[in-house]
């Protein structure tokens, strides 16, 4: 079973999590695999995304922490950087990934993508097509998003 | 208190250290204790490896702290020393952190010398060589203040840690010469100053009105940095004991070289900020001790590393990896000191780079801080 021979540093931050969560960031495990967490991510203020509830899933393989974890976004959500299947394109969870980040650091580096897009390193073209020709328009297209699919109902 | 350290090494220099140092050459610590911090230096060169099983070390080519044996360290924590330092380097050699590193062993032409032993274990242990500080200038307290009585004129304070009595000189413009002397290039606009202390801890330095020096007479251009060569810097300060430091250390037929004073160089530049006032830059500290110069280096992450202190729960002592056991290792050559040691082996064989800036490593420095003395 995926329980046994948890390596005692993920117990650890899952406790840490819990006992101190990040402002505007919760993530729990799941009952049955320790290693996989229900995460939400409140829409950061002042970001097309304010006032939504972003649930996310995030997974810590077996090489974890040498190996980043998993995450995708859950929620639909218009954004340059996340594709239509959630996937997030973020270099700490590819390339720069360092076993010396966490969980924690891992959802607050996510929360911040929300507040600053990066329509020059796109996951998703069309999106980040729309962010550079007319950017009140595509800030204004996330905002409507985060009112329909994000509205913590 | 007791330390011990060991490095691995991921390329053939690690045959330099493929010896056991006796550890009768252990030289005695200072005991007392009035700070948490701790300095590691290490010896140019290898002592005789007697007694051991081992080979001796082929002569290294390049003298480098990581072709030389045996990295020694100060006792922990040493109430010496103003932060974790380590590294040897030599006067008048290209003294930079990276002009010190030798360039890979790549030999092209006439044959290499005999093939290297079988490939060591990841990590090699070895025993650490202590080294004690007799004086500390703390680097961080160093300022230049106007001379109340001659307003043109800027005196030297500072901060130290003395454990014998012994003597400052204070020098502009020095030149290092072999053997740590130093040689003033502009007697004529500042002749060195030498002024007595006496021993005890958290002393402050004020340098005696009169003494000072009249920056008119240099260029800030030229006080703001050292010679290109980096053996004359604007400022330096030589602390010296009048007691050489005894030493422990079996030499074996050797004559203890005692004859050679017990110092710490502090070379410094000099800037002038916004307020026109002049303030100091601490460039580097050396030791000098028993006829080795030790240079010192900071170890980042190395102050909250003390095990005795240790508790399961503590961040900022844990090894970031498997935030289980304490953090003993120190990476090179940026000098983290996050992890411990399973857990650096196990990341040499993967991404092999230092996790806090992400740097290759090119070797591993085991700090191990025992809670009884050797």
């Amino acid at each position: 079973m995926a329980n046994s021979n948890l390596p005692r540093r993920i117990i650890k931050e899952t406790q840490r999590l819990l006992s101190e969560p990040a402002p505007g960031i919760s993530a729990s495990p799941s009952e049955d695999n320790m290693r996989y967490f229900n995460v939400m991510i409140l829409g950061p203020s002042q970001s097309p995304y304010e006032g939504g509830v972003f649930k996310l899933e995030l997974f810590l393989p077996e090489e974890y922490p040498m190996a980043a974890p998993k995450v995708r976004f859950l929620t639909k959500i218009y954004h340059p950087n996340i594709d239509k299947l959630g996937r997030i394109c973020l270099d700490i969870l590819k390339d720069k990934w360092s076993p010396a980040l966490q969980i924690r650091t891992v959802l607050l580096s996510i929360q911040a993508l929300l507040s600053a897009p990066n329509p020059d390193d796109p996951l998703s073209e069309n999106i980040a097509k729309h962010w550079k020709s007319n950017e009140a328009e595509a800030v204004e297209t996330a905002k409507e998003w985060t009112r329909l699919y994000a509205s913590g109902a | 208190m007791g330390s011990s350290w060991s490095s691995s090494s991921n390329n053939n220099r690690r045959r330099n250290n493929n010896y056991c140092q006796n550890p009768s050459q252990l030289i005695a610590s200072s005991s007392s204790s009035s700070s948490s911090s701790s300095s590691y230096t290490h010896p140019p060169s290898p002592p005789p490896p007697h007694g051991s099983a081992n080979p001796p070390p082929p002569p290294p080519i390049y003298s480098s702290y990581y072709s030389s044996g045996g990295y020694s360290t100060c006792n922990y924590p040493n109430p010496m020393m103003g932060r974790a330092n380590f590294g040897p380097n030599y006067p008048n050699q290209n003294n930079g952190w990276a002009g010190i590193r030798p360039p890979m062993m790549m030999m092209v032409g006439p044959p290499p010398p005999p093939p290297p032993p079988p490939l060591p274990p990841y990590v090699d242990h070895q025993q650490a060589k202590k080294v004690r500080n007799d004086v500390n200038v703390h680097k961080d307290t160093l300022r230049l203040e106007v001379d109340q009585q001659n307003l043109d004129h800027h005196l030297v304070s500072f901060v130290f840690d003395a454990l014998f009595d012994g003597s400052f000189t204070i020098f502009y413009f020095a030149k290092e010469e072999p053997n740590c002397r130093f040689v003033p290039l502009y007697p004529e606009a500042y002749m060195p100053v030498k002024v007595p202390f006496q021993k005890g801890l958290g002393q402050k330095f004020c340098q005696p009105s009169g003494t000072g020096i009249d920056f008119n007479f240099f260029e800030l251009d030229e006080l703001s940095r050292p010679s290109s060569g980096e053996d004359v810097f604007p400022l330096v300060i030589s602390a010296e004991t009048c007691l050489p430091s005894v030493s422990t250390e079996e030499h074996l037929g050797n004559p203890p070289p005692s004859s050679f004073p017990h110092m710490q160089i502090t070379q410094a530049v000099i800037q002038r900020n916004n307020e026109k006032a002049f303030h100091v830059r601490v460039v580097r500290q050396i030791l000098w001790i028993d006829g080795v110069r030790y240079e010192l280096r900071e170890i980042f992450g190395i102050g909250n590393s003390a095990p005795e202190s240790f508790k399961d729960d503590d961040p900022g002592k844990e090894c970031v990896i498997c935030m289980t056991e304490p953090k003993d290792t120190a990476v090179l050559p940026c000098r983290h000191m996050c992890m411990c040691n399973e857990c650096a082996k196990t990341l040499m064989l993967q991404s092999n780079k230092c996790p806090i800036c992400r740097q290759p490593i090119e070797e591993l420095i085991e700090i191990k801080i025992n809670s009884v003395d050797q």
